[in-house]
């Protein structure tokens, strides 16, 4: 049962533990974002490790590419709603947005 | 089929063009008339989706496959396809897009240039998503619509508009991971994701890596899409991000985007995987406990886009419901929802504006006594109120009474009754919003409104007939669509 595949599995579960485990644990608006992207190049490895199991390389490495542009880009985004909240708090504590409850 | 091909394309490359010319053109020329531009996209989109279902259904075809730019057919990557299913939510797409933009005249008045590039990504995201046949390219469409509602919540740059964002970025990219991470699973077993490659027949009883990890796939891409569309255990994000935005935008999230990010993902995990029992269980799970928590959490909010924000959660479970039948008749009435839930929450959310740009406030304790003052307003939002909760005749009450037949036919009557009984719960909740905001006294500062004038008039009074001519209509349109063999 303990081969290269189970092996990589339980890797990418760790990974993905650890970067949501990043998430909950702080409040800094930026540790949030490197946790969002822990877990997502964990997500990227089941991709490669996908095209390895079922024999289609080429496919995996259009998939791979296509969701690392997507990754980038989402955290562009996340960065510049960041910076935004920072002009208007003065800090990254993510306890301080109280504006909307519920 | 050459314009049924033209039709197709033109669902991608007219925003596309749109974006172009936004950005060639003379800034001010196109801040004065970004609204023809817009409004044009969204009238064509509509005429293209009623063009191409009169050729599909004059050539008998039940869908009809494409490519854009020529692209060719790759093992695991498909073309776009084009189905009955997929013209009724692009037509759904087309018509929130129009009431967006009759909105906006109004309330947006900086950045008109962003939102033009913005809601023009979004409809290539809406178009592409329910166009594409395999997962992957669902995914990669899906990003875009989420990247751009982003943008459109934090747009403003004010504070409530930037925490909603970032709410909502952060559950939204968990749902990403998700929905990635089951699809590379599925990968893992047969090596492409299109639809037709995908289905029950993986799930062997073989005891093998790759079986137990489909399942678990599924469990990943039911929570994924759950998220998206706003369902209860994972609903928070939504009415911050929908009661943060513009109105002109929160009626693009509430009506389409959670339909068609959320629900059209489950739609299409149904057709993949809708005759597992545990699938279905779990979906009418998810459903009956959306219907019954969101319409008690809207009942106790004191906003006004709060409430329908909450009512939007109530609804998607209905929807939910409909598709965990699995059955003809539960598709049916869930796809007749979604295109009712367009229409009468678009409404909720166009008197939203009106009030908010006469009265200048949307706390409903605030309020009282608009009835007189604003009369259309008050009549479409007591026609969408009727609609919500399912009163003949409108719109509202066919689809819901589809969706109940169909829990009562799959031996789901317990269920059923529970939906029934919610309705009661969403009058409730729109009885105290209406008792509040059009009955009552006057307050003193409201003694001077006056009735909203102009685009957003127009869009109220285009909405309640269709609401009313829907709903009138719907047994001719229901026999007529079984005539032609679509049901």
């Amino acid at each position: 049962m303990l081969n290269f595949q189970t092996i990589m599995l339980f890797v990418g579960f760790l990974m993905i533990i650890a970067g949501c485990y990043c998430m909950i644990r702080t409040y800094h608006m930026l540790k949030i974002i490197i946790g969002i992207e822990v877990a997502m190049k964990a997500v990227t490895m089941f991709l490669i490790l996908a095209g390895y199991m079922n024999g289609h390389m080429g496919l995996a490495q259009a998939y791979v590419i296509t969701a690392i542009v997507i990754e980038v880009i989402v955290a562009v985004v996340f960065a510049g709603v960041t910076i935004g909240l920072y002009k208007k708090y003065g800090n990254m504590d993510i306890r301080n947005l109280t504006e909307l409850k519920g | 089929m050459n314009y049924l091909n033209y039709a197709g394309e033109a669902f991608l490359l007219i925003p596309l063009s749109a974006i172009f010319l936004n950005n060639i053109c003379n800034k001010r020329f196109i801040e004065k008339h970004f609204h023809i531009l817009t409004g044009a996209v969204a009238l064509l989109q509509m005429i293209a989706a009623v063009f191409a279902f009169y050729i599909m259904d004059a050539n008998q075809m039940l869908n009809f496959d494409f490519s854009v730019f020529g692209s060719s057919k790759i093992t695991g990557i498909e073309l776009f396809d084009i189905n009955p299913v997929s013209l009724v939510f692009l037509f759904c797409i087309g018509m929130v897009a129009f009431v967006s933009v009759m909105i906006s005249i109004r309330t947006i008045d900086v950045k008109k240039g962003s939102y033009v590039n913005l809601l023009m990504t979004l409809l290539i995201g809406m178009n592409g998503m329910v166009m594409v046949s395999d997962l992957f390219s669902l995914y990669v469409f899906l990003d875009v619509i989420g990247i751009s509602s982003f943008v459109m919540i934090a747009m403003f740059r004010s504070r409530k508009g930037l925490e909603g964002s970032i709410k909502y970025l952060i559950i939204s990219e968990i749902a990403s991971i998700f929905i990635l991470m089951g699809l590379s699973f599925i990968s893992m077993k047969t090596g492409s994701l299109s639809f037709k490659d995908i289905g029950r027949n993986l799930l062997t009883n073989t005891f093998e890596l790759q079986t137990i990890l489909i399942y678990a796939a599924i469990i990943l891409m039911i929570a994924g899409f759950s998220i998206k569309a706003g369902i209860v255990p994972f609903h928070s994000w939504l009415p911050d991000a929908h009661q943060s935005a513009d109105t002109s935008i929160s009626v693009l999230l509430s009506g389409i985007v959670i339909k068609i990010a959320g629900i059209y993902g489950i739609y299409v995990l149904t057709n993949i995987f809708g005759g597992i029992k545990a699938y279905q269980v779990s979906l009418a799970g998810l459903g009956i406990i959306s219907v019954v928590v969101g319409a008690l959490l809207a009942a106790c909010q004191s906003h006004f886009k709060r409430i329908v924000a909450y009512s939007s959660v109530s609804q998607m479970g209905y929807i939910l419901l409909g598709l965990s039948t699995g059955s003809t008749l539960g598709i049916v009435g869930a796809v007749a929802h979604v295109f009712s839930h367009a229409a009468f929450k678009s409404t909720l959310f166009t008197n939203a504006a009106a009030i908010h740009e006469q009265t200048g406030t949307l706390e409903i304790d605030e309020m009282g006594g608009l009835q007189s003052r604003m009369p259309v307003t008050a009549f479409s939002s007591t026609i969408a109120f009727l609609s919500t909760a399912g009163i003949p005749p409108f719109a509202g009450f066919w689809s819901k009474l589809l969706i109940v037949m169909a829990l009562w036919g799959s031996g789901n009557q317990i269920l059923a009754g529970f939906a029934l009984c919610a309705s009661i719960l969403t009058s409730a909740y729109f009885l105290r919003l209406q008792k509040k905001v059009f009955f009552g006294k006057t307050p003193e500062h409201l003694s001077s409104v006056t009735e909203v004038t102009g685009s957003i008039k127009f869009a109220e009074i285009l909405l309640t007939a269709v609401t009313c001519i829907v709903g009138v209509l719907f047994p001719l349109i229901i026999i007529f669509l079984h005539s032609r063999g679509l049901i």
